[in-house]
């Protein structure tokens, strides 16, 4: 079964990805923070009982994990293939974690709060992933009474999540529009209407491979539908902004374009080592180079999973042991090399 | 208007209780309120304590530490987290903080969030609205309509079971009943399997 980031949603390249996410609290139990390891564990065996047979729902094949057993590097690449994030992988108290066998549905158990609810898909699909969410959600209310209040909703750890618990979001690859010195001001200008836009690899102001995700801000007050509109608004008017300056840069330098992506193959194809960040820069290249159909493969090739395949926890779990620096950028390459499709 | 209590001195202090349902509004002076039972936030009027300069102070403009002190006392009877461990934090320890501390941070959340009412989805199942209470049917049939959601007997048995004693609590003593008897028939469809 290949994973959701194995598959190309071809109708708009520039759309890496959306998710939907929920939270969710059972109310006989204080929220994770304030739970006892007794508590915690006896809430964990209910949870799992009562979704264990979660795939009458929707024909998917669950697999529970506890996120205890799980070693530190496997916890580590299941956050660098987003299944949750950073606060749920350095947690210490008892988690369980319900994951689909494409990795595209993810349920946490006790992570920041009882239930948390994340459905993953190439391409924009945000409506449909809310669907599915939502008679989810359904399904798992059905079984446990959820902690909700007229006023606030549904009731969460943190007051940034209240309301709907919802966050949507959609992964977009902008390397032309972010070069350009009017985006900051236009990422402001999306914070204005609501919408966060932050870079997704890269240290500090720096941004590696060009992949800005774009989220709601807010959880209360709105509704899930106004919550989903603003998301996809936001991304098809960034997307329509760089497929815009894409198009007068290919006009103008098509030349530099066309060689740029052809070196950046060029180097994936024979590099010996490789840092992760020139890895994201050269991927990126060649992504914009494959989107704009210059450089052409025989069949779809998804970027976008070798950028996840070359994060560290990543190479080191499929090379089965630890790896230092200079270990890791060669198993960069050779991955890359190994993935790398060859051009027509 | 006059504190309903003393007669005798201004108002200065709303308190709106909800008893099963039950909204009832009381003005008192600062005084009187300090002489009575207000659970969790007795501390707050340990003294003459004005309100607003304790939202001031919240959000950072006053430096009223006397009055941040006391509100500070205040805590979830639920699950003991502290004003303070809130602050610290940022997170609430369980449902019923929302309640405890809404009067305290009501206006952060606004501020956090542009917003102070929820008007998204509600759970389909096992909520009920102010004035509705949630028959046996409601319970055991949740999951139903979902394809593959239909609750198991020994599932309807623990949710009519969490039912059952919410009944008890809220004085509702049809629904108990009637819980008990669904739990008695499925334990004796369980035990003829």
């Amino acid at each position: 079964m290949l994973k959701w980031f194995e598959c190309v949603d071809r109708k708009r390249p520039g759309i890496i990805s959306s998710r939907v996410r929920l939270v969710r609290n059972w109310n006989q139990y204080a929220f994770p923070s304030r739970l006892q390891q007794k508590e915690s564990l006896e809430m964990l065996r209910r949870l799992e009982l009562g979704l264990q047979n979660l795939g009458s729902l929707d024909g998917k094949h669950y697999k529970y994990y506890d996120l205890g057993e799980l070693g530190e590097l496997e916890k580590k690449s299941l956050q660098e293939r987003r299944v949750f994030n950073s606060t749920i992988a350095s947690q210490k108290t008892p988690t369980g974690l319900i994951l689909s066998e494409e990795e595209d549905t993810a349920i946490v158990l006790n992570g920041t709060d009882h239930i948390r609810i994340q459905m993953l898909s190439p391409g924009l699909h945000l409506g449909e992933l809310w669907t599915r969410c939502d008679q989810m959600d359904d399904y798992i209310n059905a079984r446990f009474p959820y902690a909700f209040d007229k006023k606030y909703g549904y009731l969460t750890s943190f007051p940034t999540n209240v309301g709907t618990g919802m966050r949507a979001s959609a992964v977009l690859h902008l390397p032309t529009l972010s070069m350009g010195k009017k985006f900051n001001g236009l990422v402001a200008e999306m914070g204005r209407f609501g919408a966060s836009v932050r870079g997704v690899y890269g240290e500090g102001s720096e941004n590696y491979g060009a992949l800005y995700e774009v989220s709601n801000q807010k959880t209360l007050g709105l509704t899930e539908k106004e919550i989903l509109d603003l998301v996809n608004r936001v991304a098809l008017q960034l997307l329509a902004q760089e497929k815009q300056v894409r198009r007068m840069t290919l006009e103008k330098h098509r030349l530099e374009y066309t060689d740029e992506a052809y070196k950046s193959y060029g180097v994936l194809k024979y590099a010996r080592r490789m840092s992760a960040k020139d890895a994201m820069i050269f991927l990126s290249q060649m992504m914009s180079g494959i989107a704009d159909g210059i450089l052409k493969t025989r069949e779809d090739c998804a970027v976008y999973r070798m950028m996840l395949g070359i994060q560290p926890a990543n190479l080191q779990k499929a090379s089965e042991r630890p790896l230092g620096k200079e270990e890791l950028d060669e198993a960069r390459a050779t991955y890359i090399r190994s993935e790398l499709p060859e051009l027509l | 208007m006059l504190c309903e209590r003393c007669k005798i001195r201004e108002a200065n202090i709303q308190y709106t209780e909800v008893i099963n349902g039950v909204k009832t509004e009381h003005h008192f002076c600062a005084q009187c309120a300090k002489e009575m039972d207000f659970g969790p936030y007795a501390a707050m009027f340990d003294s003459e304590f004005p309100l607003g300069k304790l939202l001031s102070g919240l959000l950072g403009i006053g430096e009223e530490q006397e009055e941040q002190r006391k509100a500070h006392q205040v805590i979830c009877p639920s699950c003991k987290t502290t004003y303070e461990e809130f602050i610290k934090n940022s997170r609430f320890g369980c449902p019923e903080c929302y309640g405890v501390f809404d009067l305290l941070i009501g206006e952060n959340i606004k501020q956090l969030q542009g917003s102070d009412t929820h008007k998204g989805k509600q759970p389909r199942y096992h909520y009920q609205e102010e004035g509705n209470s949630l028959s046996v049917e409601d319970v055991s049939g949740a999951g139903n309509e979902i394809p593959g959601g239909e609750l198991d007997a020994e599932e309807q048995i623990r949710i009519l079971d969490a039912r059952l004693h919410e009944a008890l609590a809220r004085e509702e003593y049809e629904v108990a009943a009637q819980c008990r008897d669904k739990i008695r028939e499925l334990r004796e469809g369980i035990r003829k399997c």
